[in-house]
């Protein structure tokens, strides 16, 4: 959707194509990056001799994860399932507010404050309610994961209701449109790059609210994974879990960025 | 753009016409409801569409109108001239419903007397600015209007694919509006505009943005679907030439607080060819205007620093 010359319709698909060879070398790049970060860090802890208590060489962290692949397999796949139920209903929650709250100003009066006091309590002390509330449950880790993540997409739907332009609106009303009518079809989209901004933050927080969730005990899961390997003195164990938390959390990162790159196409403009 | 233009402009040539005859089907009565059996244009007689009496708008301290009066008939055309800020952009608020006037006033809408609100979704309004959406295409821009009222995409896309080589616009129907030229952005609120019929149409500055010749072409399309089905339009400009060529009568407005200063007949008979500019009559009247607007112009100069 590059903007392309005067005559755009005809320039408009070679320009595409080329985009797209644009980001497979961008991805080829920094999987280039990757690997020779790697290699330096292997190559710094054998000249340096550091000891594997402190940091793993790299090809031992392979290693480990490839002796018992299904255990942290099925680890991850449960972390990312919490994940994304919280950060669904996270975000759902959070523009579905962003609307009330823009909507009827005495809502956000009266709410809003009581949001943002919700968000001082502790996580760990929010967890153990909510532990206690529904069992040792899937559905307990993705409710701490929706109570982190939801509240930066309530604030930033408000950002972007807020600075959709007025005469936009009055244009819109003297065509006799209805509120809904004006919501999803001005204040929706205008506020969509605001709300990405916000989306990309709440994906990680959801992902730490899932993995804390799971220290109040489980049986699977990247938290439950981290813990034991911590009380059993598993150094390499821990480094896996680090590394298959940050491929997740990349991961849904990278999701939610083409998400935005493919529905923002207009860009931040206006 | 440039090359668009002209191909645009020469296919207005040749084919004025037949191009013309789609967009006067949809310039037509829009609704059933809303006919009041359209009278002969221009006969003083008949009922007015729009009239407004005592008309005054504040903002805060700002007096924007003080007691305006303006009496539009069905089928008219009417331009309206004054100073930048004099509160043009403001009658036309208040005619799209949008603002409410300050109490004391009265406005009438097909003899009826209304509050301003009554005539959202009534009026046709095109605003200053194009506002047209970044994450619409030229397209489904157009058709804003037409999906609000109800109307399924697909009927509406339909209409307005046909409408846009009269607009100058064919092959750009999947542009977005970044990727339009100033004067292109302009032509497609002016076609979303046209695609929400309603019997009253406000164009501010419609082709303020345009290139000379886009602009004197877009005159004188104007003024061909105009002639062919008198919807009532009224038209603000800051060109004195385009105001004369185009209305039936022009009101000039004094400087802020705005009310209508001159109210001028223009009698110059249509259809108007381009070279009625030079001819003395209009000449005459240029002169007139010109007169009443510079003292106005000076006044607004003096007072607030336009
Ligand atoms: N919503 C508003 N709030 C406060 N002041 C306003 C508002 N709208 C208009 N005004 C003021 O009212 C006056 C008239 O404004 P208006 O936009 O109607 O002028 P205009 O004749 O359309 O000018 P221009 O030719 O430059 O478009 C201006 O002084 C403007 O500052
Ligand atoms: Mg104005």
């Amino acid at each position: 959707m590059s903007v392309s010359g005067p005559s755009g319709a005809i320039v408009a698909s070679p320009s595409l194509s080329a985009a797209k060879a644009g980001r497979f070398v961008s991805l080829l790049k920094s999987l280039i990056w990757i690997a020779a970060f790697l290699a330096v860090v292997e190559l710094l802890v054998l000249v340096l001799g550091i000891r594997p208590y402190y940091l793993p060489r790299p090809s031992a962290i392979a290693a480990a994860f490839w002796a018992t692949p299904q255990a942290y397999l099925l680890s991850m796949w449960r972390t990312l399932l919490e994940t994304v139920i919280g950060f669904v209903a996270g975000s759902l929650f959070g523009v579905a507010t962003g609307v009330l709250f823009h909507r009827w100003t005495m809502l956000r009066e009266l709410f809003f404050p009581l949001f943002v006091v919700s968000q001082t309590i502790p996580v760990i002390a929010f967890g153990a309610v909510v532990v206690l509330w529904f069992g040792n449950t899937l559905l307990a880790k993705a409710v701490i994961s929706f109570y982190i993540s939801f509240l930066p997409v309530t604030v930033n739907a408000l950002l972007g209701f807020a600075a959709v332009d007025p005469r936009q609106v009055a244009l819109m009303r003297s065509f006799g449109a209805k509120e809904g009518q004006i919501l999803r079809r001005l204040y929706l989209p205008a506020a969509l790059p605001q709300i990405f901004v916000a989306l990309k933050l709440a994906s990680s927080l959801s992902l730490i609210g899932a993995i804390v969730g799971e220290w109040f005990g489980d049986t699977t899961g990247l938290g439950v994974l981290l813990l034991q390997a911590m009380y059993n003195e598993n150094v390499v164990g821990i480094w896996v879990t680090i590394v298959a938390s940050a491929c997740l959390g990349i991961g849904l990162y990278a999701v939610v960025s083409e998400a935005e790159r493919r529905i923002v196409f207009w860009g931040a403009e206006q | 753009m440039t090359d668009m233009s002209i191909a645009w402009s020469e296919d207005y040539a040749c084919g004025l016409n037949p191009g013309a005859r789609g967009l006067a089907g949809l310039l037509g009565p829009a609704k059933a409801v809303q006919i009041t059996s359209e009278p002969a244009w221009g006969s003083s007689g008949d009922n007015p569409l729009i009239e407004l009496r005592n008309v005054s708008k504040s903002f805060g301290p700002v007096v924007a109108l003080d007691s305006l009066e303006a009496t539009i008939h069905p089928g008219e055309l009417v331009t309206v001239v004054g100073p930048s800020g004099c509160g043009k952009s403001t009658l036309f608020n208040i005619l799209a419903g949008l603002e409410e006037p300050d109490p004391g006033n009265i406005l009438r809408f097909r003899g009826k007397s209304s509050a301003a609100s009554e005539l959202l979704g009534q009026v046709s309004f095109m605003p200053q600015r194009d506002l047209l959406l970044p994450w619409r295409n030229v397209i489904d821009n157009a058709i804003l209007a037409l999906e609000i009222e109800g109307m399924p995409r697909t009927q509406a896309r339909a209409e307005a694919l046909k409408m846009l080589p009269e607009f100058g616009l064919a092959g750009f129907e999947n542009q977005y509006p970044n990727q339009l030229s100033g004067g292109m952005r302009q032509r497609v609120a002016l076609m979303r505009t046209f695609l929400f019929r309603r019997d009253l149409m406000l164009l501010d500055e419609p082709f303020g943005a345009l290139d000379a010749l886009t602009r004197t072409m877009m005159q004188r399309w104007l003024l061909d679907v105009w002639q062919k089905h008198r919807r009532t339009v009224l038209f603000i400009t800051h060109d004195v030439d385009e105001a004369i060529f185009l209305g039936d009568r022009v009101l000039v407005m004094t400087a802020r607080p705005g009310k209508v200063k001159l109210e001028q007949k223009i009698d110059l008979p249509r259809p108007r060819k381009a070279d009625i500019v030079t001819s003395p009559e209009f000449i005459t009247l240029k002169k007139t205007l010109l007169d009443a607007i510079e003292e106005e112009s000076m006044k607004s100069f003096m007072t607030s620093g336009h």
